[in-house]
């Protein structure tokens, strides 16, 4: 562990209590901003792992998230399926689909990935908007929840778990011989084939894992407001997932999580203004983009780093 | 005879209208380093990724220890023993020199090993090919000669029976060349693995290697054992002449 792990580490014990001692604290209301911002930890974590880490910039995550909400809401709904194997099925569904994709637009290379998935992101949000038989269109389909009772609580909880569980599945990955070979590819894709690695097999592999996780957290997400509409997978969110991603750090592990909380949590207080806070969010990434690519993270690390020199 | 490790007959290769390799025939016996030298746009480099699979060939044959590696991908040929270093180094740059070794070693596919064994090899790697004490910097922080000898390192570290090693000594100063001359010749000794070599310093490929292939404008104009090849009238106007004119 070198230095900078090690204070990475630190912050995340009293992170950990806080997450755990706070939500008794909390209003319903503040709660409720709690269990959205987990939503969005989920989210712009799975993402990163493919924008961050194989530097595959996809545009469907957010219309994965819908599929997972869809699938597990209509089998809800029509056949009368328990929300968890609910969510099971459609993150199947959603990996999937993943794979499909991935398999067909990942050999043709970077900005073909990004087209052909904006592309299908704003494909299924038509089928959606206009299978109003099933879906029920813009006015939102009506599911169950996950809990028979509802408790702002118990979703809280039920989230943190899930999030946890994503992170550590990332951070297992990220350290794993797959996560070196994903940095590998990100770093030079041709260098990475001529040592042995299956550069193809990498970039979909990552790409079907993302997908999935994005499809459990839209599943979870659809189950806890019980009404899903097209706004789950459209590209408003995704931009927002986008954003979060980006100002917190791509392609370093904290940045997404930090992300998500800043920006949902700051929308809280923007909401008057309406649409227009995923404009500036938009304008804000942009920015991070060009003048500090690593983020929020990578502008701390910086810091730590020269605060050691000294 | 010894063996043919690596075999081409009749390998072509054009982009566009440009024909950069035509109609090459060449082989490598097992064990020897043979030297692939030409002016600049013979063809060098290219040949070298088309036996790495970067280019398709448009025509021709290439066989390595017999079987024939013409339609298959980089990784595949990585894997079944030709590792390869850049002209314009590549090493992983943002990774530190440990991750660039050990992505050579998780290239060799192997899942019996877990990460922590597959550490340990790629610092024996890292010895090697003296960056000792460098495992945790990251690439691009090195030196020159320090990047060429990681991607050597991580070619090695594929474990191959044949290396390819594209212009090693471009851009060292004298005694940096000694270094790198005396690594290769370590790398032959001690890990018997073959050498194609393309290189531009004159001195130290005709002392290293054990015979030279020319090429000149696509097309092999010559190949013999290096003291036939600088006396050679044509490949002296092809190639010599140039420089010594």
């Amino acid at each position: 562990m070198d230095k900078v792990e090690f204070m990475r580490f630190w912050i995340f014990i009293p992170f950990i209590f806080l997450t755990l001692f706070l939500p008794f604290f909390l209003s319903q209301y503040w709660l409720h901003v709690m269990i959205i911002s987990l939503f969005y930890v989920m989210m712009a974590s799975s993402w990163n792992l493919i924008a961050g880490y194989t530097g595959q910039i996809s545009f469907a995550h957010a219309a994965f998230a819908g599929v997972g909400a869809y699938v597990s809401g209509m089998l809800a709904v029509n056949m009368g399926i328990p929300a968890w194997l609910g969510i099971l099925i459609g993150t199947s569904i959603a990996g999937l689909l993943g794979l499909g994709l991935g398999y067909l637009c990942i050999r043709m290379g970077g900005i073909y990935l990004s087209l052909t998935t904006l592309g299908f992101s704003e494909i299924l949000r038509i089928i959606i908007t206009n299978e109003d038989r099933w879906t029920r269109g813009t006015m939102g389909l009506q599911i169950p929840g996950f809990f028979i009772e509802y408790s702002k609580m118990s979703y809280y909880f039920l989230f943190l778990i899930v999030s946890a569980f994503f992170l550590w599945v990332i951070y297992r990955l990220i350290r794993s011989e797959m996560g070196l070979s994903f940095r590998a590819v990100l770093n030079d894709e041709l260098a990475a084939s001529s040592s042995g690695i299956d550069t193809i097999r990498v970039r979909i592999l990552a790409f079907t894992i993302s997908s999935a996780m994005a499809g459990m957290a839209g599943g979870l997400y659809g189950h806890y407001l019980m009404l899903i509409t097209p706004d789950i997978p459209s590209l408003g969110q995704m931009f927002l997932v986008l954003a979060m991603a980006v100002i917190g750090g791509m392609g370093s592990f904290i940045g997404p999580i930090l992300g998500a909380f800043v920006l949902e949590i700051l929308s809280e207080y923007i909401r008057i203004y309406g649409e227009y806070h995923v404009l500036l969010f938009g304008l804000v990434a942009l920015g991070m983009a060009r003048f500090a690519p690593g983020g929020i993270m990578g502008l701390l690390e910086k810091r730590w780093r020269l605060r050691e020199m000294s | 005879m010894r063996q043919r490790i690596l075999e081409g007959k009749g390998v072509t290769k054009s982009f566009g209208g440009l024909m950069a390799i035509h109609k090459v025939d060449f082989y490598l016996n097992e064990g020897e380093i043979v030297g692939l030298i030409g002016p600049n746009g013979a063809g060098k480099t290219t040949l070298f990724n088309v036996i790495s699979g970067v280019y398709p060939l448009d025509e021709g044959e290439l066989f390595f220890n017999g079987t024939s590696i013409s339609s298959l991908k980089p990784f595949e040929i990585c894997r079944l023993g030709i590792g390869r270093t850049f002209q314009i180094v590549r090493p992983f740059l943002k990774m530190t020199c440990l991750e660039n070794i050990l992505i050579g070693l998780i290239g060799r596919g192997e899942r019996q090993k877990n990460l922590r064994e597959k550490k340990k090899e790629a610092r024996f790697y890292l010895e090697f090919v003296g960056l000792k004490g460098r495992e945790n910097s990251v690439a691009k922080d090195l030196t020159l000669i320090e990047k060429k000898r990681l991607e050597m390192a991580r070619a090695l570290a594929t474990n191959p029976k044949l290396l390819l090693l594209d212009e090693v000594l471009a851009g060292l100063n004298p005694s940096e060349i000694l270094q790198a001359l005396e690594l290769i010749d370590i790398i032959r000794s001690q890990l018997r693995v073959t050498i194609f070599w393309i290189e531009h310093v004159m001195g130290a490929i005709m002392k290293a290697s054990d015979r030279i292939i020319v090429l000149n404008q696509g097309e092999k104009i010559k190949e013999g054992k290096p003291e036939e090849i600088v006396s050679d009238p044509q490949v002296i106007e092809a190639y010599l002449g140039e420089s010594n004119a």
